[in-house]
């Protein structure tokens, strides 16, 4: 089996190489180029822990939920509708309180959006994956009709709500020179945390992942399954709305049309690379900010925005692979 | 004198006939892909790379076609493409047994940055519109693979094979079926619908943008998730989301006893109708019970 990884992972960096020499620029030393830019001074820090911090929390969104047995495809929507709803709260509610309450009223709209879909699954046994790209396309089509409508500022153009006033912003946390840390980014990890608690250490976590690893099993053991599949989802959907809510209150500053340019479906890889512990989600978010940033780096040297889809796509198959190789081994 | 009632009936079949053909039009894409998505998922691998597979294919036959000029060679370029991402999705999950929906979104996330990249290195040499073959050739190639394939699974011995492996693998194997032969047969036709449906959407708009698909992969899984895995419910399936898009389009902007409906209703409708198709009595269609096993 070794020799067979071996080769997935050549071909994988042949298909990076390839696409690199197609761009015109030196593989190599562009790759080179991307790491420096994403760790390798202080902005570069700075943008790849922005990038990093929605897919970190999106990627415990998507995890809680596979851990439950759900595939949450809808996490890009319950992001969008958090984002909307935060923003809309935040505005009303100027000052500290508008960034608490647009968290809590982010993170409640999330679960909202996600709850038809788990009480879809838990009770008419209609599938996830269905009912949460339906709610993702309604969600994108409220949005929009929101964002050109009564959240639209009459001043602007584009389709844009007013910008949050300062006092209203998550605050840094630290600062020193180009480095800037948002407590967006400490909430995330105590999300993280806080998720690898719930789910290692309480009644409740047990019975979400007894119920995701053997839904019969579960059943059997006087766990409540149905009960279960509708609170997984519903968390799910309240950290992915709790994130969109972050990404307005401390980097956007506003919502507008197309807000979250895919960053639900970049989730799932984060969760997906994570497979069993939620700790893992930390490297596997930071490593895909670094291929966010590394490649927006890239992009000055004439290099599409492609790219950053070719090295996610290597890098997830290769590392399914490699942990695949192990558990065979194990076998 | 004409009878205000023939008139009438005249008119409105008119509104009905363009209705019907823009449902037809806009639902060809979701069935050829539906098709590669029941290939693929009665044989019991998981498809969510149809989207890739249709992008891969979409940017292929777009660039190829817009070069060569060739309507053959833009087609046999989009059906190529596809088959390579399928085979690969087959390589993943049958050498590798790489999880079916992790390689999935693998080879999503490999299509979309692949075939902006190239789209955007060949963007200076591309120019007017793909050449291409009529719409209309999709059309009949979409509806007679349904038949097609409702008549393979039904009453051959490849059909029948296919179901004992998506069904039960470990069966299958005792009884001397080998589920990854199978398996590699059945996404070569994943690939080659996928192929058809990618070549179809980048042949309705006359060449490659990145992203094109916007999601049609997805309506497609949704709709053969909808219809049962059988292939004549899915066609439905894909029919009823084509007919509640061309409503979308024929619908904006006409108003109701003085009110006008916003455009984002239409637009939504089709989403919310099948929301509550499943709330209330869709919901129970059962899966292959071997999908995602090895």
């Amino acid at each position: 089996m070794n020799w067979r990884f071996a080769l997935l992972a050549l071909g994988g960096f042949a298909v990076v190489y390839f696409a690199l020499v197609v761009c015109g620029v030196v593989p190599l030393e562009s790759l080179a180029k991307m790491i420096q830019s994403a760790v390798g001074s202080p902005a570069g820090w700075r943008n790849t822990l922005r990038q990093a911090t929605p897919l970190l929390i999106l990627g415990a969104a998507v995890f809680v939920a596979l851990r439950a047995g759900l595939f949450n495809i809808g996490a890009d929507g319950q992001f969008v509708m958090g984002a909307m709803s935060g923003t809309a709260v935040a505005l009303a509610n100027p000052g500290p309180v508008g960034m608490v309450l647009g968290m809590v009223s982010g993170a409640l709209v999330g679960a909202l959006w996600a709850l038809p879909a788990g009480w879809i699954k838990a009770y008419r046994g209609g599938h996830e994956v269905i009912t949460t790209i339906m709610l993702n396309n309604i969600a994108r089509v409220l949005s929009l009709w929101m964002v050109t409508g009564i959240m639209k500022d009459p001043d602007e153009q584009a389709a844009t709500t007013k910008y949050l006033p300062t006092e209203t912003l998550l605050p840094l946390i630290y600062r020193e020179k180009a480095l800037q840390i948002n407590l967006a980014l400490l909430l995330g990890i105590a999300a993280v945390i806080g998720l690898w608690f719930y789910l290692k250490k309480t009644v409740s976590g047990y019975e979400l992942e007894a119920t995701g690893g053997n839904p019969t099993a579960a059943r059997f053991a006087g766990i409540a399954v149905k009960q279960v599949t509708l609170k997984a989802m519903c968390l799910s959907g309240a950290l992915a709305g709790f994130a969109g809510a972050l990404q307005v209150l401390a980097y956007e500053e506003r919502f507008y049309g197309g807000f979250s340019g895919g960053v639900g479906f970049d989730a799932l890889g984060v969760a997906l690379l994570a497979a069993g512990s939620p700790i893992a989600l930390l490297p596997s978010a930071l490593l895909f900010g670094i291929i966010a940033q590394g490649t927006t780096a890239l992009s000055l040297d004439g290099v599409p925005k492609g790219m950053s889809g070719i090295l996610l796509g290597v890098l997830i198959i290769v590392f399914a692979a490699y942990r695949y190789r192990k558990e065979a081994a194990r076998d | 004198m004409i009878d205000p009632l023939v008139i009438l009936f005249g008119l409105a079949s008119i509104q009905g006939l363009t209705l019907l053909t823009s449902a037809l039009t806009l639902s060809s894409p979701l069935i050829l892909a539906a098709l590669g998505g029941l290939c693929s998922e009665r044989s019991g691998v998981v498809n969510i790379g149809l989207e890739g597979k249709m992008l891969g294919a979409a940017c292929a036959a777009g660039i190829v076609g817009q070069l060569s000029g060739n309507p053959v060679l833009a087609v046999l370029a989009g059906i190529g493409v596809g088959t390579a991402l399928s085979l690969l999705h087959a390589l993943l999950t049958q050498t590798f047994r790489m999880d079916h929906i992790i390689s999935g979104m693998g080879i999503n996330a490999l299509a979309v940055g692949g075939t902006s990249l190239i789209a955007k290195t060949l963007s200076n040499q591309l120019s007017g519109r793909m050449a291409s073959f009529p719409i209309f050739i999709y059309w009949v190639a979409a509806w007679t693979a349904v038949v097609g394939i409702w008549w393979y699974l039904k009453s051959t011995r490849g059909g029948l094979r296919l179901n004992a492996v998506g069904n039960d693998p470990d069966k299958a194997r005792q009884m001397g079926v080998n589920p990854v032969h199978v398996r590699l047969f059945a996404l070569l036709w994943t690939g080659i619908f996928c192929g058809l449906g990618g070549t179809l959407i980048v042949t309705n708009a006359g060449s490659f943008s990145d992203e094109m698909t916007a999601g049609r992969g997805y309506i497609a899984l949704a709709a053969l998730i909808l219809g049962g895995w059988r292939p004549i419910p899915t066609l439905l399936a894909c029919l009823a989301f084509g007919f509640f898009e061309a409503i979308n389009l024929q619908m904006q902007g006409q108003s109701f006893f003085g009110q006008t409906i916003p455009r984002e209703f239409w637009q939504s409708l089709p989403y919310l109708v099948t929301l509550v198709a499943l709330a209330g009595f869709l919901g129970k269609n059962k899966p292959p019970s071997g999908l995602g096993r090895p």
